[in-house]
């Protein structure tokens, strides 16, 4: 799992700091004027230039005059609770029956013998979770206005006093309330099925005379070796991301369950990392040659290192005990011992470089999580000068300090990223996150719901299904409209492509059409494609961005202020979809 | 059973009163168009009509005439293409005035998943109505169109008599002023029909006024106080009831105890011979005469209206 910088912003780091309140409000008035040209071009077709206008501010009008004021959530409850019985009298229910169907034959292929099954038992629930209702909102959620007029029961609700905002709101309270049942039914289901699927012990299958020393048996295609202490309690080692709590029980060992693979760590991320280069002057890390730019490189043996800052660190977070996480990769420039790791250097000092701890010497564990810790009370430098030292007073007194790695050895580098080392306070609950995660899958459905019920107030069923689609394609692919519009994927856009697929040329071979005026207007149509495109995918929800199983599934707690940042972008696309079904609703005729 | 030609309608009141004016139309006109704009069907022109305060208001015409759409254009289904239409003198795309209307489509279209008390209590709380309200609504309306015995049943299972009875049930739940009946008599038997007519001219009968719209001629001759008949889009005969049928060209005479002989000379001789005149005056036709006579007019005279009738 990759976290990137803008993942653990804080809410209002990213609403005020980050402009997700400025570009927020820009895209609203962007969608506004849009929308207002849009009503208007519409309005002169069927009105003419002047009453056209009038018209439309009519509809503007009365939203703030009339239908805003006289709201009833009365009327929006009761649609909410027709949409409701619709959904459960059409058996939508089935759909919890499909799900334990899937965990059924998942059970048999979820691959017990991987490095981290817990990941891969949770990934696959919260996906398919998490796609069962998308599925779920867009079929509910695009039919049932449709239906309503192809059926002519709209009729009956119209003519009631019946605002076009409770009209929309009903469907979507509706919908979304069956959407609820269904998650809370699959969450619990998941949930059991994840602890169940993961639960074990084993058996000791041999131990030392002394009886200090012992491996278990295999159980779930893996087994443990431990160590007890002079009170007949251990723990296991890590072995499928787990590890187990051992103890003595007269003249029995016995091994408990699994611990650490269900987990929610709450990681502190330094708010920088800096890199300093070979001879001591600040850059950027070092590129190896990768295509990942997501970690940067130190050399080894060198004035290179990299230093994160951390800021607003407290002890009241830890005891005597600091523990932190470390995931850096190595790069070799000669491979004469593959199997040695490479060695790095790891200490803490104060903000101002005076204070620090011993250099401690390390080995890179590839490929795993590195789990490290040190104590609050050690021993360092002050001045330069050796001193017994508290880490809160001495090294971080206002809550800022540093942490610094040096590769060892010379040749060889060291990559890492900002999210690579963070601290590690007290892991919180593992099932809060998991609902957590069930919360970012709920506002997925949401936002759904909400362009499935839009696009429904204008469009027939078949149709509307079609515009949420190609919203949710949007929205899960939208870098890659992205990577097309900088040039960083090859082949060119659209209509290149449709020539190079069929002719068979690489997207790193120019295209020769024979005329370089035909390759021109080609590349100027993409371009203009593309900017549409990337026009449309800015006022879709980023529902890549919006996907948050692999912090439940890599046992990271999701930050409150990611989760309100998923609220409050959830919150804007309901206000956004409200707005322009209540302009389709209010200027549609149903009985058209 | 007191019908509309036995007497004039308790509840009709001056036309000169702009408040007793519950539909106006004015120069209403309605085009259909399809996806790229180009005219369809000229559904409605120029319609000029007034719905009046505590009256039984009959729209009549073939399929195709334009009763719906001004159905659908008072109720703001649809929009004018041409002209307006005021009911409670707001405009009828004004979603305030459903507050008072009653509105019984054409077939009942009820979400069938329902059941009769689920019905009745949704589209009262689409009215805003408290639970108490709600209750005490949907138990008074389903007795009164007896359909005590199927309340729990889902309306899929309802005959369309049933259907129809849950239908008007759903109209009156907030008590309208106005109600709008689109063939409230389709699919219903002779019985039913009756108890259906009868409660039509009991709600007359409490002040509410009622635009009534059917195939069912006898139906509209049985409780209209006054109808319009529409064909092709165009109003072609506007009017009471009474007058519209009176054949004004003939003279009918009820005589009794007269001989076989005074028979043959009877309009000169009745008092000569000694006998009684009861009564004398213009026959009636029958709305179903009437109304095939304006269908086949106006297809020989397009574009005429007809002038039998004192609005």
């Amino acid at each position: 799992m990759r976290l990137t910088p803008e993942q653990f912003w804080t809410y209002s780091e990213w609403l005020f700091q980050h402009n997700g309140l400025r570009d927020g409000m820009i895209l609203a008035l962007a969608l506004s004027i849009l929308g207002f040209l849009v009503g208007y071009l519409v309005s002169v077709v069927n009105h003419g230039p002047v009453e056209g206008f009038l018209k439309v501010s009519q509809v503007i009008g009365q939203l703030f005059s009339v239908d805003l004021p006289k709201f009833s959530f009365r009327r929006a409850g009761a649609i909410a609770g027709l949409a409701f019985k619709e959904s459960i009298r059409k058996k939508i229910l089935v759909l919890i029956g499909i799900f334990i169907i899937a965990m059924m034959f998942a059970g048999w292929y979820l691959d017990q013998s991987a490095d981290y099954p817990a990941r891969l038992y949770i990934s696959f629930v919260l996906t398919a979770t998490n796609y069962l209702v998308i599925v779920l909102g867009f079929f509910v959620s695009c039919f049932s206005i449709p239906m309503d007029i192809k059926s002519r029961t709209i009729y009956t609700i119209v003519t009631k006093p019946v605002r076009p905002l409770e009209l929309f709101l009903g469907r979507v309270l509706g919908f979304t309330a069956i959407g609820t049942l269904v998650l809370l039914l699959m969450g619990l289901l998941s949930y059991v099925f994840v602890v169940r699927g993961l639960s074990h012990t084993h058996e000791v299958e041999t131990i030392d005379a002394a009886g200090r020393v012992g491996q278990t048996n295999v159980e779930n295609k893996h087994s443990h070796n431990f160590t007890l202490n002079d009170e007949g309690r251990g723990t296991t080692n890590e072995a499928k991301g787990h590890r187990h709590i051992v103890r003595k029980e007269g003249d029995k060992i016995v091994v408990g369950p699994p611990v650490d693979d269900l987990t929610a760590r709450v990681p502190i991320y330094a708010k920088k990392l800096d890199f300093t280069g070979r001879d001591g002057e600040k850059n950027e890390g070092y590129n190896v040659g990768y295509m990942s730019e997501y970690q940067k490189y130190i050399e080894g043996d060198s004035l290179s290192m990299a230093v994160w800052e951390f800021d607003g660190v407290n002890s009241k977070l830890f005891n005597d005990v600091i523990s932190y996480d470390l995931t850096i990769s190595a790069f070799r420039t000669y491979k004469g011992d593959i199997v040695t790791p490479v060695g790095g250097i790891i200490y803490f000092r104060s903000s101002d470089e005076k204070v620090e701890t011993e250099r401690e010497s390390f080995k890179v564990k590839e490929f795993q999580v590195d789990r490290r810790s040190i104590r609050t009370k050690l021993k360092g430098f002050k001045d330069g000068q050796p001193a017994d030292l508290d880490f809160f007073k001495d090294i971080a007194p206002d809550g800022k300090f540093q942490v610094v790695i040096r590769c060892q050895d010379r040749g060889q580098y060291l990559g890492m990223a900002a999210a690579d080392l963070y601290l590690r306070p007290a892991d919180l609950q593992f099932w809060w996150n998991f609902v957590k995660g069930y919360i970012s899958i709920w506002l997925q459905m949401f936002i759904v719901i909400c362009f499935g019920v839009m696009f429904s107030t204008f469009l027939s069923g078949p149709v509307a299904m079609i515009a949420t689609v190609a919203a949710i394609v949007l929205g899960f692919f939208g870098f890659f409209v992205d990577q097309l519009q900088a040039s960083t994927t090859k082949g060119g856009g659209p209509i290149e492509s449709l020539i190079r697929v069929p002719s068979q040329l690489g997207s790193q071979i120019e295209m020769d059409l024979g005329s370089r005026t035909l390759e021109e207007a080609i590349r100027v149509i993409d371009t203009w494609i593309l900017t549409g495109v990337a026009q449309l995918k800015s006022a879709v929800p980023n529902f890549d961005q919006l996907g948050t199983a692999d912090f439940v599934a890599y046992g990271v707690n999701l930050f409150g202020g990611l989760l309100g940042r998923h609220l409050t972008i959830a919150f804007g696309y309901f206000i956004l979809t409200s707005l322009v079904s209540y302009f389709f609703l209010k200027t549609r005729e149903m009985a058209a | 059973m007191a019908t509309a030609l036995d007497s004039a309608p308790t509840g009709t009141t001056s036309a000169n009163d702009p408040t007793n004016i519950i539909v106006e139309t004015r120069n209403l006109g309605k085009i259909y168009r399809d996806f790229w704009g180009r005219k369809k069907v000229h559904a409605l022109k120029s319609l000029d009509l007034e719905v009046r305060r505590g009256e039984i208001f009959g729209l009549l015409g073939p399929n195709g005439s334009g009763k719906s759409t001004t159905i659908k254009l008072m109720l703001g289904l649809l929009f004018p293409t041409s002209g307006r239409v005021f009911v409670f003198g707001k405009d009828a795309t004004d979603v305030s005035k459903n507050e008072r209307i009653g509105y019984l489509p054409e077939e009942s279209y009820l979400y069938k998943f329902l059941n009769a008390d689920e019905t009745l209590d949704f589209y009262g709380r689409l009215f805003d109505m408290s639970a108490e309200e709600r209750r005490e609504r949907s138990a008074k309306l389903i007795k009164m169109v007896k359909l005590e015995h199927a309340r729990r049943r889902q309306l899929k299972e309802y005959s369309k008599g049933m259907t129809r009875r849950i239908g008007l049930a759903q109209a009156l739940i907030n008590e309208p002023e106005f109600l709008v009946l689109d063939e409230p008599t389709t699919g219903l038997d002779p019985l039913g029909t009756r108890d259906m007519k009868d409660l039509i001219l009991r709600l007359r009968d409490e002040g509410k006024t009622i635009l009534l719209c059917s195939h069912q001629l006898a139906d509209v001759q049985d409780v209209c106080d006054r109808v319009a008949i529409l064909h092709q889009g165009e109003l072609k005969e506007l009017g009471r009831v009474d007058s519209l049928l009176k054949m004004q060209d003939v003279t009918q005479i009820h005589a009794s105890g007269l001989s076989e002989e005074a028979k043959g000379r009877i309009k000169k001789i009745i008092e000569e011979s000694g006998g009684e005149l009861q009564r004398m005056d213009n026959p009636t036709t029958t709305m179903e005469d009437l109304f095939l006579d304006i269908v086949k007019e106006s297809e020989q005279r397009p574009g005429r209206r007809g002038g039998r009738g004192e609005n």
